[in-house]
């Protein structure tokens, strides 16, 4: 058997490094280069206070210096919601950018939920969440066919602790490219 | 006491015997509904139950310890009796009224020929001192825990009127590194092995009503599609392999369909599909989510859980798709609908406090009565065959593992150990009891 979910699934330092990038390019307010070393910038600041939860700032790493391959930020979300928050819309608006600079990027978007709740249900919801985030960018510009989605519901924790700064890591939509 | 006077066909008369002196006799009778021996299925009142040390012949002594050990879980496992233990008969009963409702269990083990045995086991009516049910089984050594299942089923019947389930095997997931594969185990959680090796995702496995396949969902191909596994070939095969989900496998209970959801259409809606695969065909239609499936035992009806209202409800809805309606009253967050094999009853995972408790409620939405309380989260709840028990995933010890308990949430046992383990499919009774009375 392949293992396609194995194949798939980036670093850690990859992630890390994605959203910093997408922290980066918010800052800048412009599409970077493809190659891009990465001195960790500061998070960001939350668009709005959440009254579920604020996005957690990536923790900062500072002994990965590879090369981001594809800059493309995670969008979070609120527990058992698959609305595009603020703070995910920006994230989406810097992916977008990025994917307009680099039109032959493709990237899969997976949809990911926190540990509350069926599997099941958790699945639909991953779902709804990856093809919220598609959505975004299709009506921002980007070809369809450039994304696909798929939804691991709640069983591709990012994070595998068990409070809420765990759960808002893995309520996300992360893209992977492809 | 004699095993091998001739005491057959008296099983059939006994459940009546039996419920004249349960309603009638000084046992514990909570209230007159289809009681037996004086208690409820609920197993909140137990009826007696003296177990003699089993007796052997021709040095099987060991055996017979052992099979008895077996068969005396099987008996406080049923939560339809209190289990005590006694030495074996050396005279004979003589009849007590004041222990109506009592049964004694004696067992005699006997070395037969090639390395087989022989167990014949008999139960006696205390306040009558009658022999009431009475059979043999010849078994080999492999088969020890199953010929002692199969009599713990066949007492069940004789005395209460419904077969046990220790005959029945359950299906579960279990997490292996980052990957999860189906499982199945006695219906005690004894005998797990592990029945997928595709190192990949494997979820909410589902019995077919035949129990030789489990349908299931697994991601080995990238998508999380239906595959069917045969466990007479030891191999799994895809059923449903369309784009986006294909999750969330129940059986119709004549085995003719699979209610699944997927989500081809844009979101998550539920299907039928036939087994042949030939067939699908759409049953809900709304931009939210609609999933886990669960048929109604006449297979007329299902109940799901849609968030159309905006969060998590449980629903009901005729097998065409007709007449969907909300069941659940109470409660935000309420989902992992299972319908109780009588019918009378349906049971789901409700999140409250945030915690996830099982509820019972009547199958027409009323009367929710929790039965899980204070102990992590409590989920993937699924009846036993005979409606006796529900199977329940729990995150009490921490890790989630297996549990069995009553329907009122009485007598919580732990079925399973280790690594992290959900999903709790619950499988058919075997089709044929192939047991072999006893002639004298």
């Amino acid at each position: 058997m392949g293992e396609p979910i194995m194949s798939r699934s980036p670093s850690i330092a990859t992630l890390v490094l994605a959203a910093l990038l997408a922290a980066a390019l918010a800052a800048v307010g412009c599409a970077s280069s493809k190659k891009v070393s990465t001195t960790p910038p500061p998070p960001p600041a939350p668009e709005q206070t959440q009254t579920e939860s604020p996005p957690p700032p990536p923790p900062p790493s500072s002994d990965e210096q590879t090369e981001v391959k594809m800059s493309l930020g995670d969008a979070f979300f609120d527990f058992d919601d698959a609305s595009l928050r603020a703070d995910a819309k920006t994230v989406l608006e810097n992916n977008a950018r990025f994917l307009e600079s680099h039109g032959s990027a493709k990237a899969v978007v997976e949809g990911h939920c926190d540990e509350r709740g069926s599997v099941e249900y958790n699945l639909a919801l991953g779902e709804r969440r990856a093809k919220a985030a598609k959505e975004f960018l299709v009506s921002y510009g980007i070809a369809a066919v450039r994304l696909t989605t798929i939804s691991y519901g709640k069983e591709r924790p990012f994070d595998s602790g068990h409070d809420e700064s765990s759960w808002a890591k893995n309520r996300r939509a992360h893209f992977v490219s492809k | 006491m004699d095993l091998n006077t001739n005491s057959s066909a008296r099983g059939r008369v006994i459940p009546l015997l039996l419920l004249a002196l349960a309603l009638f006799g000084p046992a514990p009778v909570r209230s007159q509904t289809d009681v037996r021996i004086g208690i409820k299925a609920s197993g909140t009142v137990k009826s007696p139950l003296y177990l003699a040390r089993f007796r052997a012949e021709g040095g099987a002594q060991g055996v017979a310890d052992e099979a008895r050990g077996v068969v005396r879980r099987d008996f406080e496992l049923s939560s339809v009796f209190a289990v005590a233990d006694v030495d074996p008969l050396r005279e004979k009963l003589t009849p007590d009224p004041s222990q109506t409702g009592s049964v004694r269990v004696e067992g005699l083990v006997e070395a037969a020929a090639a390395g087989m045995f022989r167990f014949t086991g008999e139960v006696f009516d205390l306040g009558t001192a009658e022999s009431v049910f009475r059979r043999g089984y010849p078994f080999g050594p492999s088969d020890l825990r199953a010929v002692m299942h199969r009599f713990n089923d066949d007492v069940l019947e004789a005395l209460t009127g419904e077969r046990g389930i220790a005959e029945t095997r359950i299906a579960f997931i279990r997490q292996d590194g980052r990957y999860k594969e189906v499982w199945v185990a006695d219906y005690d959680g004894q005998n797990a092995r592990q029945l997928t090796h595709d190192r990949s995702l494997a979820l909410s496995p589902a019995w077919a009503p035949w129990g030789s396949e489990i349908a299931f969902t697994t991601f080995k191909r990238g998508n999380p599609d239906l595959y069917l596994f045969d466990q007479k070939r030891g191999a799994s095969y895809p059923f449903s392999t369309r784009p986006g989900l294909n999750t969330a496998p129940c059986y119709s209970p004549d085995g003719k369909w699979i209610a699944c959801t997927l989500s081809r259409d844009g979101n998550a809606e539920i299907y039928l599909i036939s087994r042949d695969a030939q067939t699908a065909r759409r049953l809900t239609r709304n931009e939210r989510i609609d999933s886990s499936p669960s048929f109604s035992p006449t297979g007329r009806e299902i109940v799901f859980t849609s968030d159309r209202s905006g969060s998590p409800q449980v629903y009901a809805m005729d097998t065409e798709g007709s007449n969907q309606r909300l069941l659940t009253l109470e409660g935000k967050y309420n989902d992992s609908p299972q319908w109780s094999p009588k019918g009378d009853k349906i049971v789901y995972a409700s999140r409250h406090d945030a915690v996830f408790d099982v509820i019972v409620m009547d199958s027409n939405g009323q009367n929710p009565v929790q039965i899980t309380y204070d102990a992590g989260h409590n989920e993937n709840p699924r009846w036993s065959a005979d409606g006796r028990k529900i199977y329940f995933s729990s995150s009490r010890l921490g890790k989630r593992q297996i549990f069995m308990m009553n329907p009122d949430g009485s007598d919580v046992v732990q079925l399973t150990q280790g690594e992290d383990t959900f999903n709790p499919a619950v499988g058919p009774r075997p089709r044929k009891q192939t047991t072999q009375p006893t002639s004298g």
